[in-house]
Formats: structure tokens, sequence, C-alpha cells
């Protein structure tokens, strides 16, 4: 059960990850790069395509994260690293949770509805936590095709509808705008890190890492061909339109005639998202649960406290996904810091680092 | 306690371990004057069998005191001997007499049991258009038989438990040798020698102690009434156990899959199968989501309603008191009600208690304003829809009422949340080391050609991964 | 020992207090929803200027009940007044007692008096709502929106759905209509070119029939007095109001209407009027193309081009039967039906550069193509420009 295999592992990458990166992160890239979105997305999806590159070739030493950190910086010191993770993790978490729950409240309801009402994903939350994270590769074979018709059934909806004239003309936000939309947009960008809590749980097979990072790669172009769509739908209104991928399919002719059948394709998204945006408190857990080892009731305990903080900070962030978004803007840096430099730096074995 | 040869003296100790009234003697000498005591379980026994192949025989036997003699006296093809009389007590109460002789330390247990058992005929929660029409019966042996029948392979092995300490029920376990996983095999031995129960009265006492997690919802372990399925499963790499008294025979390990399969599909068309499949998929998801839906829609997003349908319904409930959710409550309730009633109902009240509900309650109900025509639509259609894939009722129609928990409280962020518990359920549930959800998660791509889709039995080579098997060679190719 | 048992319950027991937080929930309803019966179901808004600020008109769907014997659909007009059209939408509820939802308003109309204003401080509520559907078509009307709103159709139960009519998919392709979703007219204004179009309804009155307010199935004004009459009227949409910087510039006729619909290339079903002769014929279009191209070499010129395959569809004369039986036009009627299209492409062309209104996409062509030409540029361009229309219309084998 705490075992996952190299084709979850790519369906989360090619399937599941671009899912989470289709609600806010359109809207944040429209505003800082304007029609150039595509541009500073696909900078970031290179580089993160690089360190699940790496990520997946530690995966050849068949060992867990924390076996690795100990074998190079000790247990001590991988028990620090391990708790800057799981802060990591946990700052990770902020945004797709906030992020959903305002897409809840808009998507889901015809008027704004009580705090409560995202209150039970807490509970589901927690209950994702509280099992083996090599159990989410199960999840996994069973949400990549849920997300594949998903998107490509809103996609489908979509394109009629679009301009994709509007991308150009090219570079026209300048590096300002695409650097900006770079840091803007990292906090969406965090899938490497994911990973490198499945290691140790996943055969190292011919041309794994490649693969992942070709997977990966599949998925960006998924979220780039959206975000293009979306860009050629809205123009300039772009910036106004939250939960993106909620927003393009409802101009489809058809839908005056059948109604909002793009719900569907919604919801399939939607039910994706729910697993994706409790997935960096899952790890969160795992990262905790392998460095201080696996007791009886450690994982609920973990599972239920981690919720409870984030069920905590919901209620006090209620109307501040604003200034969330600000902070997190601010500490941008951090994300690059733990996604691209942290793989990297586990990759020389212990004996080439002596050699040297 | 043995017998010690004096058959006065055993017969009163037999007296003393089954003092049950209803347990006879009946006493007899040869014409040699050798004294014999037959004793037997008198509502269970074929007394007129004793009479033919036992007693008959050995008014006129002339040989000297020996089971061996005697026994090649016996004309019945059953029979063999026992010293020990709790164990000769078990035997008459299975309903096979038992024959002490004077000067024998040894007691002969004859098989002429009284078999009370009902005609094979086809079972009614399991009909099929097309195949066998076979359904296996409240009796082991002639379930074994059926079995057998159809696997005449030296392979097949039959494995006879007694489980029960009071019942004394023989359990068979069923399992191709050569194919069957040993730890499979092994495993379920183990659960079943293991269970500690005073009765088996049916085959589903044994599924809480076969399965891994035995308050769950889903369902894990397969039943079948039908020796054809029962045999297909066991070929597949399952095993197979019955339980004498139960016509409900059970498989392990069980994949969730297996219930949208039936046994016509093997004997159609794949296309026609593929599509039943599908149908019966779709049938189920509309049958749990459409109540759970129709209530999110109303009472959080109206957009889940094309205009003029929305117009339509709130034109409906618009004089109805309840709230939706209490409404489409009230209606599952009363299905569930009628359901149960009409299962457990005559068969000539059950009728009229269709139409009572059907006709009388639903129309009534609509004039007098107290449910919408909508939400008996809805409940209706769900109502049948569960019966695409019956053996799923239980789980399913839980599943329902769980949605509709969920649409009434949350909406249909709720159901979507729901839905991602179940699905999480799902895929962490495993059994005799199999996920319950295979081959889809973890998916099998070359099993996916016998689950919802249904190819040619000409492309099914290979025996299913999900499960396991030593050999994996189906079809032999050209 | 016992606190092991504890924790072993404690599962069961977090359960049994789920249940009772989801039975609680499920029968007190109460994640703040609104659900269908306390519901304004907004079918259209209409939109005008008032003294306070904004005048808003809602037509309110209204259920029929389990009689479905009289079908269609029933409606009443609320009118609110407020200093924003925020302030307009939530006096509905203070009036009616109804939560207003817009999500399934499918046509908003502007007031004439409020298209001459900057629009988008009418629409701005609009576009700012989640719980707004933004695909919804949008139109100006002659005189009040509030008048348009709770006209007596003469086609339908209520007067949106009529008017709506007026935009289907069929219409669009009879070339005599332009329409338009909120969401386009926003991404026009916010764009490079700042301009946009909105077909402009007008009512009719049909002549001979009336009928009191309030009664029968049809729509009724919230405000009407009883037994008063109200002509049936029919709507069109033929002309069409341009827009530059958010305000109504100037309004295009039918003809020019058509042509600009011939240009987009929309047109498969419509019929246009040319002259054989001193005779109208009518032609029927079987098929449209139609292209903007800018070229920036040297002085702007604008190549306006349309082409069209027609079948002869109507004579306003007498015929023979082998002039009926044949649809192929005449070579003169040809003749004179492109340089009636180039007539009146050449009027349209006139009347948005007159009224400023960047019809033809000109300045989005040009940034898209050149950012430092239209920055150059973006101020004269629609002056400088030199229009080349080239018309083909043939004749359908």
């Amino acid at each position: 059960m705490n075992k996952v295999s190299v084709r979850q592992l790519y369906f989360f990458l090619a399937c599941i990850a671009p899912v989470g990166k289709l609600v806010v992160m359109p809207v944040r890239l429209s505003a800082k790069a304007g029609n150039d979105l595509w541009i500073p997305t696909l900078l970031l999806y290179l580089l993160q395509a690089a360190a699940v590159f790496c990520v997946l070739l530690l995966g050849k030493r068949r060992k867990s994260l924390y076996e690795l950190l100990c074998e190079r910086i000790g247990s001590v010191c991988a028990k620090i690293v391990h708790l800057l993770i799981v802060c990591f993790l946990l700052f990770c978490a902020l945004i797709p949770l906030l992020e959903q729950k305002l897409f809840v409240q808009a998507v889901f309801y015809d008027t704004l509805p009580s705090i409560v009402a995202f209150a039970p994903f807490f509970l589901f939350s927690a209950y994702l936590c509280s099992k083996p994270l090599g159990s989410e590769g199960r999840a996994f074979d069973l949400l990549a095709p849920i997300s594949v018709v998903g998107l490509v059934g809103v996609l489908l909806l979509s394109v009629s509808n679009a301009d994709y004239g509007a991308v150009l003309p090219l570079f026209a936000s300048g590096a300002k705008g695409i650097f900006g939309a770079v840091a803007g947009a990292c906090s969406w960008f965090f899938d490497p890190v994911l990973l490198l809590l499945f290691l140790g749980k996943f055969e190292y097979g011919k041309g794994t890492a490649y693969k992942g990072a070709l997977f990966y790669l599949a998925g960006g172009a998924a979220v780039i061909f959206f975000l293009i769509t979306f860009y050629g739908i809205f123009e300039g209104t772009a910036i106004n339109q939250l939960f993106a991928f909620t927003k393009t399919s409802k101009y489809y002719s058809a839908i005056t005639v059948l109604g909002r059948v793009d719900y569907l394709f919604i919801f399939a998204l939607s039910l994706v998202m729910t697993f994706y945006t409790a997935l960096p408190l899952h790890c969160a857990v795992e990262s905790c649960l392998q460095a201080f080892g696996r007791k009886k009731y450690l994982p609920t305990i973990l599972s239920v406290g981690f919720n409870l903080i984030f069920l905590i900070f919901d209620g006090l962030l209620d109307y501040h996904f604003g200034d969330v978004l600000g902070v997190v803007g601010k500490l941008f840096w951090i994300f690059p810091l733990f996604t691209l430099l942290l793989p990297p730096l586990l990759l020389p074995s212990r004996r080439s680092h002596e050699g040297a | 306690m043995k017998i010690c040869g004096s058959l006065k003296k055993d017969v009163e100790a037999f007296k003393k371990v089954l003092p049950a009234e209803d347990i006879l003697t009946f006493d007899f000498v040869s014409e040699k004057g050798l004294s014999f005591t037959a004793i037997f379980a008198d509502p269970i026994t074929d007394k007129e069998l004793l009479g033919e192949q036992v007693i008959r025989p050995l008014l006129h036997y002339e040989g000297k005191a020996c089971a061996q003699d005697v026994g090649e006296k016996i004309t019945s093809p059953e029979k063999r001997t026992e010293t020990d009389l709790t164990k000769l007590a078990e035997e008459v109460l299975a309903g096979n007499p038992v024959l002490f002789f004077e000067g024998m330390d040894e007691g002969i247990i004859v098989g002429t049991k009284k078999v009370f058992v009902r005609a094979i005929a086809e079972p009614t929660t399991d009909v099929a258009l097309k195949g066998p029409r076979e359904g296996f019966i409240e009796d082991i042996k002639i379930n074994t038989s059926l079995v057998r029948r159809r696997l005449k392979s030296p392979d097949l092995r039959i494995e006879f438990l007694k489980v029960g300490r009071r019942s004394q029920t023989y359990v068979a376990l069923c399992y191709l040798a050569g194919i069957s996983l040993e730890n499979v095999v092994k495993e379920a031995r183990q659960k079943l020698k293991e269970i500690d129960i005073d009765i088996v009265p049916d085959s589903s006492y044994l599924t809480h102690f076969l399965s891994s997690r035995p308050y769950s919802l889903l369902k894990q372990i397969g039943t079948t009434e039908k020796p054809d399925i029962f045999c297909a499963k066991i070929a597949e790499g399952r095993v197979g156990i019955l339980v004498d008294g139960s016509p409900i025979a059970l498989t392990a390990p069980y994949l969730i899959v297996e219930d949208f399969q039936s046994s016509e599909d093997y004997f159609v068309p794949s296309y026609r199968a593929t599509f039943t499949r599908l149908l019966r998929l779709l049938a189920l998801i509309v049958a749990i989501y459409l109540p759970a839906f129709y209530i999110a829609g109303q009472l959080f997003k109206l957009q889940l309603f094309p205009v003029r349908l929305l117009l339509t319904i709130a034109g409906s409930i618009r004089d109805i008191p309840f709230s939706p959710s209490l409404e489409m409550l009230l209606v599952l309730f009363v299905l569930e009600v009628l359901n149960e009633a009409s299962i457990r109902m005559p068969k000539y009240v059950g009728m009229a208690l269709s139409v009572v509900g059907a006709l009388v309650l639903g129309e009534t109900a609509v004039s007098a304003g107290f449910v919408s025509t909508p939400a008996i639509i809805i409940i209706a259609f769900s109502g049948i829809g569960l019966y695409a894939v019956p053996n799923l009722l239980e789980q399913t129609s839980v599943l329902r009422l769980v949605m509709l928990l969920a649409a009434g409280s949350v909406g249909t962020y709720g159901i979507i949340l729901a839905t991602g518990f179940v699905l999480f359920y799902l895929v962490t549930a495993e059994n005799f080391s199999t996920p319950v959800l295979a081959p889809f998660s973890p998916l099998i791509p070359k099993d996916l050609r016998d689950s919802l889709v249904k190819y040619d039995v000409g492309s099914l080579r290979t025996r299913p991964a999900s499960i396991g098997s030593k050999n994996k060679r189906r079809l032999r190719h050209e | 020992m016992k606190a092991r048992k504890l924790l072993r319950t404690i599962p069961m027991k977090l359960y049994a207090l789920l249940l009772i937080v989801v039975l609680f929930s499920f029968f007190s309803n109460d994640f703040g929803l609104v659900d269908i019966q306390k519901t304004a179901i907004i079918l259209a808004a209409g939109i005008d200027k008032s003294e306070e600020g904004f005048m808003l008109t809602a037509q309110i769907a209204v259920p029929k009940g389990t009689d479905r014997s009289q079908g269609g659909t029933s409606s009443v007009d609320v009118t609110t007044t407020g200093v924003t059209v925020s302030d307009c939408v939530s006096s509905i509820f203070g009036e009616t007692g109804w939560v207003p939802k817009l999500v399934f308003c499918d046509l908003i109309v502007l007031g004439e008096e409020a298209a001459s204003e900057d629009v988008i401080g009418y629409l701005n509520y609009f576009l700012r709502s989640e719980y707004m559907n933004d695909s919804c078509k949008l139109a100006v009307c002659e005189g009040k929106a509030e008048a348009l709103i709770a006209s007596k159709s003469a086609l339908a139960d209520v007067s949106s759905i009529a008017i709506l009519n007026l935009f289907s998919d069929a219409a669009a392709k009879s070339g005599k209509v332009l329409a338009k979703t909120l969401k386009d007219f926003a991404v026009d204004y916010y764009g490079v070119s700042k301009s946009s179009y909105l077909p402009y309804i007008r009512m009719m009155e049909q002549r001979g029939s009336s009928q009191t307010g309030n009664g029968g199935s049809g729509s009724s004004d919230a405000g009407g007095e009883e037994g008063e009459i109200r002509p049936e009227v029919v709507y069109s949409a033929e002309t069409t109001a341009l827009f530059a910087d958010g305000k109504m510039a100037a309004v295009l006729p039918p003809d020019e209407t058509f042509a600009y619909s011939l240009l987009k290339g929309n047109v498969e079903s419509g019929i246009f009027t040319a002259q054989d002769g001193e005779k109208p014929v009518t032609l029927s279009v079987l098929s449209n193309s139609g292209s903007i191209a800018l070229d920036m070499k040297g002085a702007p010129k604008v190549k306006l081009k349309i082409g069209v395959i027609a079948r002869l569809c109507c004579r306003g004369t007498t015929a023979p039967m082998e002039d009926v039986s044949n649809d192929n036009v005449p070579e003169a009627v040809l003749e004179n039906a492109e340089e009636l299209l180039k007539e009146n492409t050449r009027k349209l062309w006139q009347t948005a550069k007159e009224s400023g209104c960047d019809l033809f996409e000109l300045k989005k062509a040009l940034y898209r193509s050149s950012p430092k030409k239209y920055d150059e540029w973006k101020e004269f361009l629609l002056d400088k420009a030199e229009p080349e229309i080239v018309t083909d219309v043939r004749s359908s084998k």
C-alpha cells in the first residue's frame, strides 16, 4: 500500500499537478504579463521539469528522502531539513487552500455561503493525510482519466470562443512583466518537493527521470494551451476572471440550449483539485513520519493537527486572500530554494562527493 | 470416549452422549445370533435405505463379529468405521446411522442420511437471458457436484472443513491447484479455521470473518448463486467457498468490477457486453447522484438546471410544505419502505402493495401537495437505477443516502467531497492482498479487457493479473 | 489500558459526532443558502439613467405551479432606482422579499440615454459579480429600457424571450442582427480599440392588437394598473449602435449592419435586394466570406473584402416559368449587387470613421502586428486610413 509505481507518478505529473494551476494562477499571470502569460509559465515549467528530473533520478538509490539526507548530513541535520520541508509544504498549501475555498464559494453556490461551507474539506484532508502517502498513487490512477476528461472537455467547449491572435505581440509586457509574472507564479510550482516525499516508494526503471520530466512538460503544455485559450477569450478582461477554468467554457453556444453541461467537466476537475490541494499536507505528514518514525497514532495526530491549523487559518484569513497573495509574493524566493535547489544538492552520491 | 465392545454398554454410553429423544435405536439379531443395534436420528435418516442396505443384508449375516466382514455385507457405498463415541454421535446428528454389534470395538457409519433438497433451479437474484440457468441449492454435496461437473480437472481441489461449534457446518474450500496463488488459498483456509462461532446458518456469516475490514461499507467478498460463474471465478485464480445449507457461494479475492459483469456478458457479442456494462455503470452513477444533485441544485446552485427546467421545478415545489431536502428524504424513505415491504410480503399481497405504493401513495401525495412530481420521478428513477447492479444494492443505497445528506448539508461541494472520500476509501481497500478497485486502481491495462469493457473471448488470453495466478495463460494461441 | 481503550473508541465517537453535525446541517439547511423558493430569478434587466442615478427594471420569472395547461412562462417586472446598479439590485429584495439572482439573466438592455454615457458605469456591477452570467446578450434600445422590458410581446409571453429570439444563431446567420454578449463588449471596451457595437432594439406596435395588463399568462408590470391597455409589440434589432470609448456614437442602418455582417463572413442564409435594371431582385446568400486587412506600407490602407455566393431568390415582377425555375443570378444583377454592397460598405466605413469607432478593429490588428507602429499611429489611424473595398458576388451554379 505504501508503494507507488512510476506510472502513477507520471499520471500525477502530467494530469493532476496541472489542475492546481488553472484556478487563480492565470489571473495572476495575466495581471503581470498580460498576453505574454504563457512565457513565464513555460520558463517555470522548464525549470521545474529539470528539478523533477533530478528528484526522479534520486529514485535510483531506492532510499527515502530522510535516508538520503542522513547519508549526506547526518540524522540530526536531516531531521532539521525535514522540519524545514514540513514548514515549506505547509506554506505551499496556503495558496491552493485559500484559492480552493474562494473557488468553492463562487462556483458551488449562487450566493456567498457561510464560511463553514468549506470546513468539510479539512475532514476529507485529515482522512487522506492519515493514510500512507503511497495510497495517493492509486488515487492518481483514478484521478488521471478524470482530469483528462475534465480538461479536454473544458478546452473543447472553450476553443471556439478564443481569439488566439490575442497573445500577439510577443514580449509586449517586456522582461519586467515576464519576470514579475515568474516571481508571482512561483507559489504554484512546488511539485518537485512533493515528489521528494515519494522517494524510496517507487522502483526506478530505465529512463524514469527523462520520462517523468517529459510527462511534467506534457502537463505544462496543457496548462499553456489553457492559458492561451483563456487569454484568447478574455483578453484585457482576463485579470478579472478568477477561477479561470470555470469561466472559459460557458460561452459555448450549445450551453444556452442544454444548460451548464460544462459543469460536468468543471466538477471533474474540482474533484481532482480537491486531492491536489490536500497533497502538500499529506506530504508534510509523511515528511514528519520519515523523520520521527511511524508511531501508531502519529499519522492521525499529525493529520488532524495540520488540518486543524489550516481550519483556523481558513477562518482567520477569510477575506484576506489578496494579503496572503501579497505576503507569499514577497517570499516568492522560498519556492525556488526548495524546488530548484534542494533536489540537485541531493544528487551527488556520498562516494562521488568524498572522491571530489 | 471409546467403544468397549459390549453392545449393551456401548449403546448406553452412546445414549449418554446423545440423549435426545429423536435419536432412536433399532435392535436386531442375525440368523447366526449376532446382535446388532442401529442408532439413527429419526427425522434425518433415510430409514428405507437403512432397512434395504443395512438391516436386510445383516439379517442373513453368517460370519464372525468382524467389522470388515460386516461392512462387506452392507450394500451402501458410503460406510466407514469409527471408535470414538463423540465422532459417531456427530455422524448420527448429520443423519448417518451408526451400527454397533456385539463383540466389536468399532461402530460402522453408514451414509444413508435423508437428503431434503429442493430442485436445482434458476436463482431469482441472478437471472440471465442467455447462458446456463442452474443455481446452487442448500446441499453442499449437490453444490460441489455442480462444480465438479463443470471443472473435470484433477487440479480442482475441494477441501471440507467444519465451521460452527454447534452447527458443525460443512464448508468446502474450492480452488484449482496450479492456478490459485498459494498465499490466497492459505489465507482463506487459515481464516476459515480460525472462525469460532456457534452456528453458521448461511455463507453470509463467513464474509465477516473472511474480510480484512469487517465493518466496511464496502463489499469485500464476492457472492454468486450460479455454478458457471463460480467455476469461471475459480478458473481465474480465485478461491471459492461453499457452505452447507446456503445456496450463496463466496469467492475471494473480490474486485468491485465483478459486480458489473453478468454471466450473460460472456454469451453475447463483446460490443453488446461492453454496452451493457457501461450502461450499468451509468445507471448506478445516475441512481446515486441524481437525487443529490437535484437537492444541491435547488438549495445551493440553481445553475445546475437549465432555466426552463428550473421554472418547471420551481412551479412544482411551490406549495410543498417541506424543504427540498426533507421532501427528498421523505420520498426516499417511502421508497425504501415500499421496497422492503414488497420483498417480505407474500406475493399476492406484494402485488397489491406495489400498486398501492406506486399509484395511490404517489398520486395522492402529489395531489395533496405533500411532495412534488419531480421528487417522485427522481427517486423512482434512482430506485430503478440501483437495480442495474443488484449485487451492490446494499452498498449503493447507503451511498445514495450519504450523497443526499452531503448535498443537503453542503451542496455540490459536499457531493464532490463525499465522492473524494469514497474514492480514496476504495483505493485503499484490499482483501486477500488484492486491491478491490483493480484493474482501475492500481491500473492494470491488460485486465481492462474484461472490466467495464469486454473484449472478445479470443483476446482474453491471460488470467487477470489483478487477482494473480500461478498459471497466467488462459488461451493457447496459434 | 484505559487510555488505549479510549483511543480505540475515538473513531466511532467521531463518526457519531460527524453524523450529528451532518444531520443538523441537513435539516437546518443553513449554510447561508437561498433556495429556489426565496429567489427572484431575473431573466432580463433593463438599465436607464434616472434622477437618482440608475434605474433598473428586472424581469422576474414567476413559476406557474403544477397546472401546466397554460404553458409558457410568466413574469413580473420590477423597477427600482438607486445611486448604483448594485443599489438597485438590492432594492429588489427590499421591494419583493425575494433574493435577486442574476445567474439566469440572459439579456441586459441599456436605455438610449444611458448609452449616451460611458456604459461601463452601468455595466460595472455585472462585470464584477461572480454570481452574474456574463455570457448574457447586451443591447441598446430606443427610448427607455424600462419600457422595452415591460412591453407586451405579440410573439411570446415574456418580452425578454421575444427579444432574445432576435439574437439567435439563426438571426446572426441572416446578417440582419449583430449580437454581442456582455463579456465580448467588455473585451472590446478594455481592448486597444476601445470600440464596440451593440444591437439597437426598436419596438413596433402591432396594429389592432392590445391586451389588458396583468391578464393571461404573459408578463405583468408590478406597478401597472389593473385594466390598463397595453399594446402588443414586435421588436426589431436590424440597426446597430456603435460605441467609442464606451459611449454610443452612431447607429448603423440595416444596410450597413448587413454589410458589416458580410465583412465578418457571418452570413449564411441572409437575403438582400439588388436591381435588375429598374426592377428589384432579391438574392439569397448561400455562402459568404469577408476580410479586413490593414496594410501599413506607406500610408495606412485598409482592404475590405466581401465575397458572396448567391442565388436568385425573388423577382418583384412577373416572370415566365423558365425564369422561375432558374436560380442563376444574371450578370447584370451580380454587377449591381457588387456595387450595392460596395456602396453600403463605403457608408459603413464613413459612419464608423465619423463616430470614432474602430469598428474594423484596425488598432487591434496594428497592435498585434507592430506595437511600435501602433504607438505611432494610434491617434490618427482611423482618420488617415484609406479603404479599398472589394466585393465579389457570384451566382451559384
